[in-house]
């Protein structure tokens, strides 16, 4: 717990220093198994905050989707190594200046994906959780499981590379450094062993569950547009019916817009209520990203996100011969 | 000057000359254009790319030739010559002879099919005879204008009395037997010349067995065979056996650099060109072999060296310095080369295809035409014109330019054909035009809001299209689309009587918006808006469906299919038609001053060529002196004196009453685009001050490589180049004789950290050497070199020097010249150099009096800030990077900006001032208009969507897009956007489209088939 | 009934590969009678939702095409679209698309030849994939 305190010592010297006029960071929520926002403006706020595996929460989101909020004011904001990504993007994409944000980074060890937990405790409550490192104890009316960790984190957080952040202007706690996290890909890579048409198959098997809710949407830190494509009717970009053609659509061009900009941080996934494996499109696509234009999402602030960017000799053995 | 004429006679419509009118006439003065070919466009349609970008050379030209033939001031005289001129500069009289076409232009539709019936066969000129032609044709399929004429040499009626074939086809009755020259007069106030080269002729030239070999072809030949519209359809097969060659060989010189037959000149080109053919070959076949055999590879254009380096080092072209001793034929076809190299090694080897780089020559009847025209020729036979005056005739009021008086690419031809106008100009008056919004005062119908009303007009196109689509029943179906108010078939529909069917329909059934199914778009759209709009209809409410060249004659042999086909490509055309939105195409205020960035030699020249045009100039220059580098120069080959050239050129400069200088001046800030820039600037006693004009030419000069090698740091007697030169004009030699002098080329370029030539040192070189000669008679020479770069005529004075008795010696960049002082500790100390020579093989020491290094040209640091500033790239090198390599060499891509001089790349002081003048002149075409026209597709943002992400600014190649980072949202500068869309596809949030392509208008065309597509299924 | 004919759209650059086509109809080169070509100006101009809803609505395949690198008429645009597609292509593929319903290609304005090899390849290529039927969208 020394990472939290920590934190809170960090907070608290920002506000009293008048470095920032705001910071974000988590509290713990009303329901133990995620963490929720908090908004630190006095000294006394800053013993709420606490970081751990629940604090799933990519606080990024609000430099985009509350914009006005923030209009000249000093932003301090705590991190994982995903958010901090987020971060990154926001400002190559303008959406913060970087002179006004505070990065505060951690050392990330995963978040929790609830589904996960309950599907353990089938359905049932949780009301106490201890994170114990490689197993996590979860109590609640009639139970009292010991987990282990890589059981219950998010499948974002099994295949993170970075969960340290990458920017920052205070880093707090022990870096982890670079994860190789071997095999991340060992999902995609098997299903891209299948047929086209198995393929075919599974994906759409996957994605007639949805239901259109676009929760997917709405939590990702990269999707900020103030009307988003799908709900656009003139013209209508796309059928707006969950039949699966138009549904499919939906999620590929939705995978294109997040292109060298996905941080891959699972929110999506998270938040699926049809348990879409919506992380098997994202990685595909950062994964070529990564080998055509060398890049992956945010981790140069200095750079260019990709979809802006172009080289003369990229390679191109998919174009007609 | 009384009665100045406001137009200009153009003799040569290549590159250059097609250049050159397209500037006269955005200047607003009218052009007549004389080409004795039966089409534009030159040279450059024979080739397949261009170096060293590997463009395609028509993607590149064919929106030049089609803007020149629509442009309303520009008159193509095609079959045409000029005969004399009279009169005086301003006034001249010019006696032109049009050739007989025998073919009406406005009634022939270039169907073809008189060629197809044609019995004639000819040696096809274009693709240098490796195709058959017909006594009427085209002279190749992209001709401009595009009508056929008949080879009256050839045609079996007009030189028999019989035949009469064409006649019968043609169905527009457009033949005409009775056809005659005309000869006519127009009055012009200036004349600019740019009828080019010829290729070299290598028939006669024995030892090389042209024409005696089948398998031997000139390198114009070898571009045909790999032209993918070439004779052989892209593929290179040898003529002897029609296999593709496996080994290629490529002889460089050929009629180039060659005092026996008195070519002492280098044709500047052909290195360049071995090395593209080379590269291209290697990409048609990676298993081929090529070698190039030459003399010295002179890639000393810009980014040329890291072509040279790529052919090399990539596609593994080998270069092999040798001379040609002789070629055999052997019975299978191929050619026993026998080579010797430097040092004397002879050399056999066996080739599939030899490739003759054959130099340019003055073109055929040069002698002829100058004495009719009377101007000079040099002793090249090309035309004369001097350092200081490039593109001026001995002729007052007539101008030269491309090839005509010195070998050259196609950048520099495009840069004289500018720089020729800025000459031409002054002794015009065009005054300030508005570009016509379509002058005709016809009221726009206002159809906003209306129910589209369609009329589809499908085309005949003679037997062209009905002969294989059901033309009938494409009118028939599309009767019954939705909104088509009227549809019918008509025989030709770009005909003078159709465009007045289209007229009357449009006001009989109230149409607002119109399609026409005929031919292409890229050709006949205008004329089609021109049409509709005429009618009162906006003429962006016209749309095109391509079903000829894209139908009919692509599918002769599947009728069915083909109408298929055109009904829904119909279809897509009326689904687009019915979201068509009138544009409008808003005016852009244009403010009629230049700034000139940098008082060089470039930027006083510019600041002449506009100021002289009648516009104000402001001048800034950051030191306290004008002439930038030039002041170091004192010395010119050909005898003339830069000095008091350069001492006129501020005179000039200083008391004309157009030009504001601004010396000690820095510029701080640079805002606003074409015809609106504001501009801060620190001026000369440290104040603030604001300008604001329409345009901006970056001349910022170069500076000379401060180099450390060669104990340039600790000897007295280690020089560079600059400082030899200013020690021949004042004549303050290092104590004691002067007798052993070494030269050092290529110090610091073209070399890891500046792979490219600085061009201009070895002509440089051997100039100050020359000098040195004149003024210390007894000095020796010794020339350390890795190519011999004396391009275009500075060669003569290379081989004078090397018959003096200079010793040359070649070094490579693993074996440079070592140096030590022969005295270490006397920074007088003669210096001590050991140069490898390859011809003996061994070392050679020499005690130097005199070290001179010919240090590279740098790019000026301050260069990175001025392009932030401006939003203009730079190369790798540090260099400002033009819009295009080829066609827009002194623009930048955003509209407005122009470069010349140094600051574009090294050049020596002829270049730096076409450059200059081209410049003026790319200026002038904006500053001569009151206002232009932002273009009609353009992009647009509904700031309501848009996040302000910026990918449409990164995306933008013309800085047309901006985030306004208060706002945050992105504004669209409708003067800069060219309408490619790039930006609106990039932006997720749907807050930007492209007028004229929205996604509306798409979405449609890929809907609009979609029932049918499905019931296909079913 | 005649053999089934697919139905590919085209969607070519105005300056390069439109150029191209015409060219190829000039020279009279023979090709089958499968595309149906959009015209928009620079290949940059292509959202990939282009691809997907003409695919959606009922062709057969789609062809893309541009100006070869380094002749873009806009300097770049086909640099932009070429990202795009680098990215599109190998997802479309993932997700278990026949891979040659979709095909870029690079035709200059001098390239009659190969546009007609380019629209007789993906002809083939489509024709024997047979119909659409995965991504299209059922009435």
């Amino acid at each position: 717990m020394n990472t939290t305190n920590e934190l809170r010592k960090n907070i608290k010297s920002l506000i009293a220093e008048k470095k920032v006029d705001l910071f974000l960071g988590w509290e713990k929520g009303s329901l133990p198994l995620a963490a929720t926002p908090l908004f630190v403006t006095a000294e006394d706020q800053a013993d709420k905050a606490i970081f751990d595996v629940t604090c799933g929460n990519n606080l990024s989101i609000y430099f985009t989707k509350d914009k006005k909020q923030f209009e000249g004011r000093k932003v301090g904001i705590a991190v994982k190594g995903c958010d901090a990504r987020s971060v990154v993007l926001n400002i190559l994409e303008k959406q913060i200046k970087r002179e006004n944000v505070v990065i505060v980074g951690l050392p990330c060890n995963g978040v929790l994906d609830r589904k996960k937990v309950l599907a353990k405790t089938d359905g049932r409550e949780v009301l106490e959780l201890i994170d114990n490192g490689d197993t996590v104890i979860v109590k609640g009316n009639g139970f009292d499981l010991q987990l282990n960790r890589e059981e219950v984190l998010s499948s974002s957080c099994l295949a993170c590379i970075y969960p340290d952040a990458q920017e920052y202007d205070f880093f707090i706690g022990e870096a982890r450094g670079e994860v190789p996290n071997e095999g991340r890909l060992k999902e995609i890579e098997e299903f891209q062993t299948l047929s086209s048409l198995e393929r075919w198959e599974q994906t759409r098997a996957e994605y007639e569950k949805c239901i259109r809710c676009y929760a997917c949407r709405n939590v990702c830190p990269s999707c900020y547009c103030n009307v988003c494509f799908v709900d656009q009717n003139d013209p209508r970009w796309i059928g707006g019916t969950s039949e699966y053609t138009d549904t499919l659509i939906f999620h590929v061009i939705r995978n294109l817009h997040v292109a060298g900009r996905c941080v891959e941080c699972g929110a999506c996934q998270r938040a699926c209520p049809m348990d879409i494996n919506l992380l098997m499109l994202n990685r595909k696509v950062a994964m070529e990203v990564k080998d055509r234009f060398g890049d992956i999402a945010g981790l140069d602030i200095n750079g260019k996100p990709a979809m802006s960017d172009f080289k003369e000799d990229e390679k191109q053995k998919f174009i007609m011969g | 000057m009384k009665n100045k004429k406001n137009s200009v006679l153009v003799l040569g419509a290549g590159i250059a000359g097609i250049q050159a009118s397209l500037d006269l006439a955005e200047m607003g003065v009218e052009v007549h254009l004389i080409e004795d070919t039966p089409t534009i466009g030159g040279r450059m349609p024979q080739l397949d790319k261009t170096f060293p970008t590997n463009d395609c050379s028509m993607c590149i030209l064919s929106p030049k030739m089609s803007e020149c033939a629509r442009h309303p001031l520009i008159t193509i005289h095609i079959m045409s010559a000029l005969k004399e001129i009279s009169g005086d500069p301003g006034n001249f009289i010019c006696r032109v002879i049009e050739r007989a076409k025998y073919v009406d232009p406005v009634k022939c539709v270039s169907c073809g099919l008189c060629e197809a019936k044609c019995p004639v066969k000819i040696d096809d000129e274009f693709d240098m005879g490796l195709r058959k032609t017909r006594a009427i044709s085209r002279y190749f399929l992209q001709s401009i204008p595009s009508e056929y004429t008949i080879n009256p040499r050839h045609c079996l009626y007009l030189t028999k009395g019989v035949c009469k074939l064409c006649e019968k086809v043609c169905p527009t009755g457009a033949i005409n037997y009775e056809d005659k020259d005309k000869e006519i007069d127009i009055s012009v106030g200036a004349v600019i010349l740019a009828t080019g080269i010829d290729p070299f002729n290598p028939i006669g030239f024995g030892q090389y067995g042209y024409h005696r070999y089948s398998n031997v072809v000139t390198s114009l030949e070898f571009e045909r065979m790999l032209s993918a519209s070439g004779p052989f359809g892209g593929h290179i097969v040898r003529a002897s056996d029609d296999q593709p060659p496996k080994k290629l060989a490529f002889i460089q010189c050929v009629g180039s650099r060659d005092e026996g037959i008195d070519k002492n000149y280098c044709s500047s080109a052909c290195c360049m060109f071995a090395i593209k053919q080379s590269i291209i070959a290697k990409e048609h076949s990676r298993d081929l072999e090529a070698s190039i055999f030459y003399m010295d590879i002179r890639a000393f254009g810009k980014d040329f060296d890291k072509y040279y380096d790529k052919a090399e080092n990539h596609y593994g072209v080998k270069f092999k310095r040798s001379k040609i001793a002789d070629i055999t034929e052997l019975p299978d076809g191929c050619l026993e080369l026998k080579y010797t190299y430097e040092n004397g090694d002879i050399q056999r080897e066996v080739f599939d295809l030899v490739v003759l780089s054959t130099g340019f020559q003055p073109r055929q009847g040069s002698r002829e035409l100058s004495e009719n025209l009377d101007f000079r020729l040099n002793r090249f036979g090309f035309c004369h014109s001097d350092t200081f005056h490039p593109q001026e005739t001995t002729r007052k009021g007539v101008f030269v330019c491309g090839a005509m008086n010195s070998p050259k690419d196609i950048p520099e031809s495009v840069v004289s054909a500018s720089g020729a106008v800025a000459g031409a100009v002054k002794l015009l008056d065009p005054g300030r035009h508005d570009v016509s919004t379509g002058e005709k005062e016809i009221k726009e119908k206002d159809v906003v809001g209306e129910r589209p009303r369609v009329g589809v007009f499908v085309c005949h196109c003679g037997i062209n299209i009905a002969g294989v689509v059901d033309v009938k029943n494409v009118a028939e179906m599309a009767k019954g689309l939705k909104n088509v108010e009227h549809s019918e078939d008509v025989m030709y529909a770009c005909s003078t009587d159709c465009l007045e069917i289209i007229k009357e329909r449009i006001e009989e059934h109230d149409l607002n918006r119109v399609v026409v199914a005929a031919c292409t778009p890229r050709t006949h759209e205008p004329l089609f808006r021109d049409t509709i709009s005429a009618a009162g209809l906006n003429p962006y409410l016209f749309e095109m469906a391509n079903i000829r060249d894209q139908c009919s004659w692509a599918h002769m042999n599947e009728p069915e299919k083909a109408t298929a086909k055109s009904r829904d490509l119909v279809e897509m055309a009326v689904s687009k038609a019915r979201s068509l939105t009138p544009l409008k195409r808003l005016p852009i205020a244009i403010d009629p001053e230049a700034l000139i960035i940098g008082g060089g030699l470039a930027g006083m020249t510019c600041a002449l060529a506009i100021a002289d045009a009648g516009h104000d100039v402001f001048l800034v220059e950051k030191e306290n002196v004008f002439g930038g580098n030039m002041r170091d120069i004192f010395f010119n080959p050909d005898g003339s004196d830069p000095q008091q050239f350069l001492a006129e050129t501020i005179e000039k400069v200083e008391n004309h009453s157009g030009i504001r200088v601004f010396l000690n001046s820095t510029i701080e800030e640079i805002a606003g685009y074409v015809g609106n820039f504001r501009t801060m600037f620190t001026n000369g006693s440290g104040q603030q001050e604001e300008l604001t004009h329409g345009v901006v030419v970056v001349a910022t000069g170069g500076q000379e490589h401060k180099t450390t090698e060669y104990l340039y740091d600790e000897s007295s007697r280690v020089i560079t180049q600059k400082e030899f030169e200013a020690m021949l004009h004042d004549e303050k030699f290092p104590p004691g004789k002067l007798r052993e002098v070494v030269f050092v080329q290529c110090v610091g370029s073209r070399e890891e950290g500046r792979m490219y030539c600085s061009r201009v040192c070895c002509s440089k070189a051997v100039k100050n050497a020359r000098q040195l000669q004149h003024k210390k008679a007894k000095a020796n020479i010794y020339f350390a070199y890795r190519d011999v770069r004396t391009y275009g005529f500075s060669e003569q004075y290379y081989s004078e020097l090397r018959d003096s008795g200079a010793l040359f010696f070649r070094y490579t960049p693993g074996n440079k010249p070592e140096v030590e002082k022969i005295d270490p500790d006397d920074p007088d100390s003669r210096i001590r150099v050991t140069l490898f020579d390859p011809v003996l093989e061994k070392d050679v020491v020499i005690d130097a009096d005199l070290l001179v290094l010919a240090t590279a040209i740098d790019p000026l640091e301050e260069n990175l800030r001025l392009a932030k500033m401006l939003k203009i790239p730079l190369n790798s090198d540090g260099l400002f990077l033009e819009a295009h390599v080829k066609l827009r060499p002194v623009d930048f891509a955003t509209d407005g900006i122009f470069v010349c001089g140094l600051a574009h790349s090294p050049k020596d002081m002829g270049e730096s001032i076409a450059q200059a003048k081209a410049a003026g002149s790319r200026a002038l075409t904006f500053l001569k208009k009151r206002s232009i026209l932002a273009e009609g597709t353009i992009a647009e943002v509904r700031t309501d969507r848009c996040s302000g992400c910026g990918y449409c600014e990164d995306v933008c190649a013309y800085a047309a897009i901006e985030i306004d980072l208060e706002e945050g949202v992105a504004v669209i500068n409708d003067a800069l956007c060219k309408g490619c869309g790039a930006c609106v596809a990039s932006c997720r949030c749907g807050a930007l489209d492209l007028r004229g392509f929205t996604n509306e208008q798409l979405f449609s065309v890929f809907d609009s088939l979609e029932i049918e597509a499905v019931e296909g299924i079913l | 009934m005649s053999e089934w004919q697919p139905r590919i759209l085209a969607i070519l650059c105005n300056w390069c590969s439109y150029a191209g086509a015409d060219l190829a109809g000039v020279s009279r080169m023979q090709y089958p009678p499968s595309i149906r070509v959009v015209r928009v100006p620079c290949s940059g101009r292509v959202d990939p939702l282009f691809i997907l809803k003409s695919l959606q609505s009922g062709f057969d395949g789609v062809l893309v095409s541009g100006c070869h690198p380094g002749d873009c008429h806009y300097i770049s645009g086909n640099y932009v679209a070429r990202r795009k597609f680098a990215v599109l292509k190998p997802l479309l593929e993932y997700i278990g698309l026949e891979p040659n319903r979709v095909q870029f290609s690079w035709i200059s304005a001098g390239e009659g030849d190969r546009f007609a090899k380019v629209v007789t390849k993906i002809t083939e290529d489509v024709r024997e994939l047979g119909p659409a039927t995965r991504l299209v969208k059922k009435l």
